[in-house]
């Protein structure tokens, strides 16, 4: 029991390092040993999930210690209904995207990186999951988070990825308050509500929920396979699993859940290019996750979660694919595709439509109320402080040479 | 007054229309008018583009060998004047110097980098001296910048399309979405300028502080057209009335993708996939100059300029000095006593006209090859088989070069032809599942006549439409928020399913997938084309090609096309001759023309011969034969095995095909090629389906049997033509019409993509992001990307079009002097035009202006005995060979070219 859940979080870090100290010595694979190593090991760690079940349902859930990194920081693993499925996935979907990543990324200069990646996601996220304490799951988020982040900017020598890698960064570092106080919260003993809603803060970035989404269309921009597993699939997933992992529910997180699946249905059904589109899908089905989460339903939300997450990978995989199915479509159909969206034109006044249109087609202007009125007063402050600092400094340094002589 | 403007602008746009009937055309189209080298450096300052490869990658062909010695001293030759004096006294004359110039690649030093090294490198001493003393001086000039937002961003250091681009790429992406967004773009039928006012005139707009007061103007402005608000924003941005020309055509490549778009949805909204909205190109510079405006007051604002430095004083321009005095160094010469001699000719030979240079000289090196490979084989070669059980017509694309030769090779008594893949049927043809007519022809004709499939029992079907709005209500209903819960609770373990296939079995997955479409229906071909209009294109086809002289028993008519997935560039892969289509429908057409009896009879057709149309997929390789159940029974065992034939060339062809895939291994068994082909064809995760048109480079128009054996590499357009039976040139006129053109944009749209993936083509397809069901974005809100995307063109080699004819060089100048579209392709270098006497083994080079002979350089010709001996075991470009295979060689002859070899 304990090496399978070890082997479960140990097999893709340990291929993450060997890569990592591969690549940092120069060492140049071939595309088929760096991709067969990744593949290789998430298959392992899916399996090693499906051994863990087994023995779940045999021996009942069960807990790892692997002793103290330091004091206070003990290093528990823990398995059960909630980990050894999402275990599973993250295995099984590390290795379909990266069995499917070898022909989409065959030929690109980063196809190392990517796998290189591509392991460290896996590995970070079969710690977050199998995460007996808060403080380990810590270290797995952040670790998922950067390299998400770096996905996102895969394509760096174009200033797009790289901006919306920044913006994600930005995004979970702002989240990272939240889980950082939470878990210095849960250290000094405080209620289970304050660690609750800053846990809450913590997924409002990670899942990509009302208004911190910002991130998540703009995330599109790096390759179509890291999309599909990361903001289809599992790292959207990740905040309603740190609610139903910490037990967190109430109304606090069906209110964001209900304010993001409003706000995120409305917008997706403006969006006119297909990746934003799913983007949009997915962050209104991550919210009503939450909502399930926030009712207590955690069955039905551990399972909404994983089947929607293989809904959707399938989706953006798919989605380079989109005329050509449509041609299809047409055909099957011997007609044209319907139109859509006509209830919205019966029910809605002509004005309120025009208004709502205008608020789906921008986002619901979140992008201008974060950047206009938060961001950029904020760097102005910023800057006005380093800019006094500056003088100060340049004030005391000449009264200091004036004493010194 | 803004109209002209605009329609002068448009030409300068990316002329690509929605992605689903790409056409290739010459990307520099607009430039034609000028010579290639002007045409290529003046685009690529006016787009920012590459106009040749990079001076490394040149390079590194001379250092592979691929460009020798003899191409850099004939290219210096031809290209740089010399009066055989040294330019300094003991240095080289102009012409060694710039052979010797183009052998050595320098990385000199540029700014603080060269600062830094003249610091580190103390006194250099008097060459040193003398070089920076006679340097030109030079004053640091700002680039002229006829559009505001591009001052605002040299003053300011931000830039307001960082503003502006987002807005307008939402807007004008919702008013020509074809169908993916749920809602559609309300007032979208009124035009994007009164869709833009509709939204954005309303009060409580976006927050956005750059949009504050957005709101009133366009109130202001409602009943304004589009002209008068682009007058009124040009004005309010203080640009004068002499540069509003600059101004619109700056502002409009700014974001280029989309102002093509629109322009291409207002000049032929035929082209639509689904619906037109009513487009123009005025109405979307109207939005984005009034946009501009509100970004540009805002920017001003927010950052109040300091205005541009500007550097008055002359410097002495020490980085052409460093570079004079490095060469002088390598070249063993001293400057000291003409220094400014030195340094003019070392300017003379700038990065610029090394590349030009270079890649004339890359572009010569393939020409010898092709052109000594013709005439070698040419020598070799005897006439036709002397019995030829049946007759195939395929288009003239260079990907049926391989077939085509397989089949001969493999069947003596098969014989090819090539003619333009839409058999001279141009057409408005609707399949029986089809939704709407699309027109099968080339672009520049418009089909006046209806081709309908229909079915011969009435289709049931029903199956099939349930399954299309089943999947439909998924697609649909999952990215809405309760049905997507629903359906992705429900659906979950199926799609799982889908994934694992998708993922890790593909062929097996779209095999699957595809049974559920149940099998085609029967159907016959409703032609609406009278009796004399069929004779006519039937009798062209066949005088051109020459079968009507002698037809054999079974003729095929093969048309091509290519499926794939993950592919938004599908269509680029079908037949340029149908203008993007999929030629199958018209072979079969025209197949349904020369078996009518009334035609036959028309054309003198003997009755023991029989035209079956088909379909070529060469994405997959595989053959689809139409109407069978019409042939009559005595046809029945010739048909049989002339498709029997065609199978075995197929797969032989794909085996010589997935040589090119990197991904295939090298020694690939001939029972996997097709496996192989079909994988790489169905893939969700392959952006390689097929590599298309990629290393197209000549195109020869004459007999085939002067290239019947000779091994091409899937390189050249083949396009039969007799001269024998064209006595008065009007059949090899219509011919260089047709196909100079189509081959030179298919051409210079790999060359252009190729030399500049970022600006000319669209890049990686790996981020790619279908938008609007028309093109493709990076990520989510980028210009719509134009061109080729890299993973097409990756093997490409960039050399333009080498059209041989086989005529002689009066015939072919009384036809250029005659057709001024053509001599403008011609004369100005677009491609390069040989006339081939064969007969009297002599070809002509048309160069400045003239025909000029060509003396044949290559000695060595490979002679094999099947083609697979060419292509075992390479990926890279191969050379022209003689194929014994099938043609009876008089023994003396072989020996001597194995003697040669």
């Amino acid at each position: 029991m304990n090496a399978l859940v070890i082997a479960g979080v140990g097999v893709p870090l340990v291929t993450f390092l060997v890569l990592a100290v591969a690549l940092w010595f120069g060492l140049v694979w071939t595309e088929r040993v760096v991709s067969g190593l990744v593949v290789g090991a998430a298959a392992l760690s899916a399996l090693v999930g499906l051994a863990l079940a087994v023995v779940c349902i045999v021996e009942g859930p069960s807990a790892v210690s692997l002793g103290t990194w330091f004091a206070g920081f003990p290093l528990r693993l823990r398995a059960d209904w909630l980990s050894v499925p999402m275990v599973v996935l993250c295995g099984l979907l590390g290795c379909l995207i990266g069995a499917f990543s070898q022909r989409y990324l065959h030929r690109d200069p980063g196809y190392r990186r990517f796998y290189l990646l591509l392991a460290l996601f896996v590995a970070a996220v079969q710690v977050v999951v199998l995460a007996g304490t808060l403080d380990l799951l810590v270290v797995g988020w952040e670790l998922a988070g950067l390299a998400s982040a770096l996905l996102i900017a895969f394509f760096h020598h174009r200033p797009g990825p790289v901006a919306g890698g920044l913006r994600a960064f930005i995004t979970y570092r702002i989240s990272d308050i939240g889980l950082i106080g939470a878990v210095i919260a849960e250290h000094h003993r405080a209620g289970h509500g304050v660690v609750g809603l800053l846990l809450l803060w913590a997924v409002l970035g990670k899942s990509a929920q009302f208004p911190l989404g910002g991130w998540l269309p703009r995330a599109m921009e790096g390759p179509t396979p890291s999309s599909a597993i990361c903001y289809g699939a599992i790292s959207v997933s990740l905040g309603p699993y740190l609610l139903l992992r910490n037990g967190v529910d109430g109304p606090a997180v069906v209110a964001v859940g209900v304010v993001t699946a409003l706000y995120a249905t409305l917008v997706g059904r403006a969006q006119t290019d297909i990746k934003s589109s799913l983007a949009f899908a997915s962050m209104t089905q991550i919210a009503l996750v939450l909502i399930e989460v926030g009712l207590g339903w955690n069955v039905l939300a551990l399972v909404h979660l994983i089947t929607h997450a293989v809904l959707r990978s399938g989706q953006i995989l798919r989605s380079p694919s989109l005329l050509h199915d449509h041609h299809h479509l047409e055909q099957s159909l011997g007609a044209p595709v319907p139109t859509t969206g006509r209830h919205f034109e019966r029910l809605v006044p002509a004005r309120l439509r025009t208004w709502l249109y205008r608020f789906a087609l921008e986002r619901g202007y979140v992008d201008a109320f974060l950047v206009d009125r938060l961001v950029n007063p904020l760097v102005r402050t910023v800057n006005r402080a380093a800019a006094a600092e500056d003088r100060w400094t340049t004030t005391v340094a000449a009264n200091r040479q004036a004493v010194s002589r | 007054m803004i109209g002209p403007l605009v329609e002068r602008a448009a030409e300068l746009l990316p002329q690509q229309g929605p992605l689903q009937t790409f056409v290739h055309h010459n990307t520099l189209h607009a430039f034609e008018d000028l010579p290639f080298h002007d045409a290529v450096v003046r685009a690529g300052v006016l787009l920012g583009a590459e106009p040749f490869p990079s001076e490394q990658e040149l390079h590194g062909y001379v250092e592979q060998g691929r460009i020798t010695d003899a191409d850099l001293v004939a290219v210096v030759v031809a290209e740089v004047a010399d009066d055989g004096v040294p330019v300094v006294p003991g240095g080289p004359t102009r012409r060694e110097f710039h052979t010797s110039r183009l052998r050595h690649l320098l990385d000199v030093p540029r700014g603080p980098a060269l600062r830094w090294v003249l610091a580190e490198a103390g006194d250099l001493g008097p060459a040193w001296s003398a070089l920076v003393a006679a340097a030109p001086r030079v004053v640091p000039t700002a680039e002229p910048t006829p559009r505001p937002a591009d001052r605002v961003r040299a003053e300011t250091g931000v830039d307001p399309d960082a503003l502006v681009h987002p807005v307008l790429i939402r807007l004008t992406a919702a008013f020509l979405d074809q169908g993916v967004a749920y809602w559609p773009m309300p007032d979208r039928d009124r035009g994007l300028l009164a869709a833009f006012r509709a939204l954005y005139g309303r009060a409580g707009g976006p927050p956005d502080r750059f949009l504050r007061g957005l709101g009133a103007t366009l109130r202001g402005q409602e009943r304004w057209d589009a002209e008068r608000t682009v007058a009124w924003a040009l004005t309010e941005l203080e640009v004068p009335e002499t540069e509003w020309g600059e101004a619109i055509l700056a502002t409009l490549l700014s974001l280029r993708g989309w102002a093509g778009m629109v322009r291409q949805f207002e000049v032929r909204p035929d082209r639509a996939p689904v619906a037109a909205p009513p487009a123009r190109l005025v109405d979307f510079l109207a939005v984005q100059l009034t946009l501009d405006v509100f970004a540009l007051r805002h920017v001003l604002a927010e950052h109040p300029g300091h205005g541009p430095v500007v550097e008055v004083t002359a410097r002495p321009d020490v980085e052409l000095a460093y570079e004079a005095f490095v060469l002088a160094e390598l070249m063993a010469v001293d400057p000291t006593p003409d220094a400014a001699a030195w340094l003019a000719l070392v300017a003379d030979c700038d990065g610029l006209e090394r590349r030009r240079l270079l890649h004339a000289a890359y572009e010569r090196r393939h020409r010898v090859g092709v052109l000594d490979g013709l005439a070698a084989h040419q020598r070799m070669s005897t006439s036709d088989p002397s019995s030829v059980e049946f007759q195939a017509v395929f288009c003239i694309d260079e990907r049926e070069e391989s077939l085509r030769r397989h089949l001969e090779e493999n069947t003596p008594v098969a014989q090819t032809f090539g003619f333009a893949g839409f058999f001279g049927v141009a057409m408005n043809y609707q399949g029986v599942h089809d939704v709407r007519p699309r027109p099968l022809c080339p672009v520049v004709v418009t089909p006046t006549h209806d081709v309908v499939e229909r079915p011969v029992a009435p289709a049931r079907g029903v199956l099939r439409r349930v399954r299309g709005g089943w999947s439909h209500h998924v697609g649909v209903g999952s990215r809405t928020l309760a049905r997507g819960g629903l359906f992705s609770l429900a659906l979950g373990a199926v799609s799982l399913t889908s994934l694992v296939g998708r993922c890790l079995f593909p062929r097996q997955a779209q095999r699957w997938s595809h049974q559920l479409d149940g099998p085609h229906p029967v159907t016959r071909l409703d032609i609406g084309y009278t009796v004399a209009e069929m004779a006519g294109i039937v009798g062209t086809v066949l005088r051109t090609t020459g079968i009507l002289a002698a037809p054999a028993p079974i003729v095929l008519l093969v048309g091509h096309g290519s499926s794939s997935m993950n592919n938004p560039h599908e269509s680029a892969h079908d037949c340029g001759a149908t203008g993007g289509g999929r030629g199958g429908p018209n072979a079969r057409a025209f197949a349904a023309m020369a078996n009518h009896p009334e035609v036959r009879a028309a054309l003198g057709l003997p009755d023991d011969t029989w035209f079956v149309g088909s379909y070529h997929n060469t994405c997959d390789d595989s053959m689809t034969y139409f109407d069978e159940d019409l042939v009559p029974s005595r046809f029945q065992a010739d048909l049989a095995r002339a498709k029997n034939s065609v199978a075995r060339a197929c797969v032989l062809a794909a085996h010589e095909r997935c040589r090119r895939f990197e991904t295939a291994p090298p020694d690939l068994a001939l029972d996997d090629a097709l496996a192989e082909a079909e994988t790489h064809a169905v893939d969700l995760g392959q952006p390689r389906p097929e590599y298309g048109h990629a290393t197209n480079a000549v195109c020869v128009v004459g007999r085939r049997s002067l290239t019947r054996g000779l091994y091409l590499d899937r390189r050249a357009f083949l396009v039969s033509y007799d001269p024998a039976a064209d006595t008065d040139d009007a059949l090899l006129t219509s011919l260089l019409q047709a196909v100079g053109p189509v081959c030179a944009g298919i051409n210079l749209e790999y060359y252009f993509s190729y030399v500049d993936p970022a600006r000319y083509g669209c890049g990686t397809k790996l981020p790619h992001n279908i938008t609007g069901l028309l093109g493709v974005m990076d990520g989510h809100a980028s210009d719509l990307r134009t061109g080729l995307p890299w993973q097409m063109v990756e093997i490409h080699e960039p050399v333009r079009l080498l059209l041989v004819v086989e005529a002689t060089p009066a015939r072919l100048a009384a036809i250029l002097s005659a057709n001024p579209g053509l001599a403008r392709l011609v004369g100005n270098g677009w491609i390069q035009l040989v006339a081939w006497v064969p007969d009297d083994d002599a070809m002509f080079l048309f160069q400045d202006g003239t025909f000029q002979p060509y003396v044949p350089e290559v000695a060595e010709f490979p002679v094999v005995s099947r083609s697979v001996e060419v292509y075992a075991g390479e990926r890279g470009h191969l050379g022209c060979a003689h194929v014994l295979a099938g043609v009876d060689l008089p023994v003396p002859v072989l020996a001597a070219a194995q003697d040669a070899r």
